[in-house]
Order: C-alpha cells, then structure tokens, then sequence
C-alpha cells in the first residue's frame, strides 16, 4: 500500500476510535522495579533508587512510562518494528512510522509500591499536518489509577508518518 | 512552603545525562519498550534517523529532575511537559536547563520553562515546562 493511503487509513480509523475509552492493567508496582527504573533514568538519590530507604519513594514517572505491566506481552501483540499493535491507535498492520510527540503529565497522587494500577486511556485527537503527505498527529488521554483514586493524567502525542 | 526567593527569569540549575547503548537498554526493558528505533541501528537508519534515539519517556525523567532540583527538598513536582522537537541519538549529552516564568500560582505554584538541548551542537531537542511548588 503506498504510504499516503496508510496515512488516510490511519486518519480513518484514528476518527472512528476517537473518544473510545479503553482500559489496560499494569499490575502491581514493586519497589523493587520503580527502583531499577529509577537508576535507569540516571537518577542517584537514595529515596528513589533504594528501596529499602525509609523514605522510599516510587519515581513518579515510573508509571507513566510502562508500556505494559508484568509478565509483558506475546510475539503476536507487536509490530514489525517493535512497538505494540494497539501502542498508537489506529495503526495496527500497516507499515507506517511511529514517532513520540510529547507528553503532559499531571501528578493527582502518587503511586505505591503495593498498589494495583489500572491505566484508561482514549484517542482525543486526530490531526492531519505538514506539507505534501505530511503526517498524523494523534492525541491521547491518560488516566492512571488505583483504588485510591486517580494518580496521574497524562496527554501523549503520536507522530504518524 | 519555602521562604526562598524566587523570582521571575531566574535560572533553572542544569540537569545532565548521556544515554548510551546500556542505558536505552536498561530502560527499554524496564519500561518494557521494544520499539527498534531505540536499539537497532540499521532499523533506525531505515526510519530516517541517524541511528538510534532515546525514549521520549527517557527525556521525561530528565525534565522531571529538573523540576524536582529546583522544587528542593520537600518540595512537589505538579506537572511536567514536554514537546520532542528533534531526535537525539545514542551517546549524547543531554543537559535541560530553564528560567522561571511565573510565581504566586495557587498554593505557591511556581511554573518554570525548560528546554533540552543535546550534543555538541546544543541542538534543541525537547521543549517544556514544570509546575512546582517548592519545599
């Protein structure tokens, strides 16, 4: 398919979806792991990258950085080039290019060790750009949550291309 | 609350980092974020890129570390944002540093503009803002 009809299909698909809330568990975060995180991320500070420190605290972008909780995912939920099927709406089996626009992140609270975290996120935004074929500009709602409650909110862009 | 004064264009203290092979890895597996770009070479070039690139979450903690600096010790990261505006590659420096651009929000909300920049030729690569409150 030439590319510009997958941008259209994209943009297609992308408008049919939008508003669609859907929902996605990322299981229970482990100190442990928002710890291994946190030293990833070239953080040094104690609270954050040890989590037997008494005041340790979950690096509040570990959560929002998931792309999926434990235990991952089968061979048959990616795309050829690695990312997620359903990761950017509206792009699944087609050979188009996926690049990160940016993100807004709200803190409400802040996530737990021991806490159970449910992500709910809809496509809000569908934009075709630029000149010639251009690209897709997709915008997504985020809502990461526990039982306490929302934790954080985030608005994600994707560049289609 | 705190009683520094901040004011107005002040500057943000710099937060640096150089992401190599090992330090995508470890956060792509941590994140579980297999996309190719972040690792294999030849798929990235295919992609358009020079090679490969950090992971805009990646960009996010370091914007974020910025915020958390300069909020102070226990201080309150609200709100963290940022726009990628260019790729940046696998071994780069990556240093955000920012100004602020107004104080006496709600609750002492202060909000600071940042910017990333990477490598030798201090591209721009990532733009944004933080919402702090400072401890």
């Amino acid at each position: 398919m030439f590319r510009n009809a997958e941008l259209e299909l994209v943009e297609e698909r992308a408008r049919a979806s939008l508003g669609t809330w859907e929902r996605r568990s990322l299981g229970v975060v482990r100190a442990e792991d928002a710890a291994e995180f946190a030293r990833a991320a070239g953080e040094s500070t104690p609270r954050l990258v040890d989590p037997g420190h008494a005041d340790f605290a979950v690096h509040p972008m570990y959560v929002v950085s998931l792309l999926r909780g434990a235990p991952g995912a089968d061979a048959s939920e990616f795309r050829p080039d690695g990312m997620y099927r359903d990761e950017v709406p509206g792009t699944d089996g087609l050979g188009v290019r996926l690049m990160a626009g940016g993100q807004a992140v709200r803190w409400i609270a802040a996530a737990r060790a021991g806490d159970r975290i449910e992500l709910r996120r809809a496509l809000t935004g569908v934009e075709r750009k630029g000149s010639g074929e251009g690209f897709v500009l997709l915008t997504v709602e985020k809502v990461y949550g526990s039982v306490r409650g929302t934790l954080v909110e985030v608005t994600e862009r994707f560049i289609v291309r | 609350m705190t009683d520094r004064h901040i004011s107005v264009g002040q500057a943000v203290l710099p937060v640096g980092l150089t992401p190599d092979a090992i330090t995508l890895l470890r956060f792509g597996a941590v994140t579980r974020n297999a996309h190719r770009i972040h690792y294999d070479t030849e798929f990235a070039r295919s992609e358009g890129l020079a090679g490969p690139v950090v992971m805009a979450q990646l960009h996010g903690c370091l914007f974020y570390r910025a915020a958390a600096q300069f909020a102070g010790e226990g201080g309150q990261v609200r709100e963290v944002e940022w726009q990628n505006r260019a790729p940046a590659g696998v071994g780069e420096r990556l240093v955000v540093t920012g100004t602020v651009r107004s104080v006496g929000g709600v609750d002492g909300e202060i909000t600071l503009d940042l910017v990333e920049r990477c490598g030798s030729g201090d591209v721009v690569c990532c733009r944004g803002r933080a919402v702090v409150v400072p401890g």
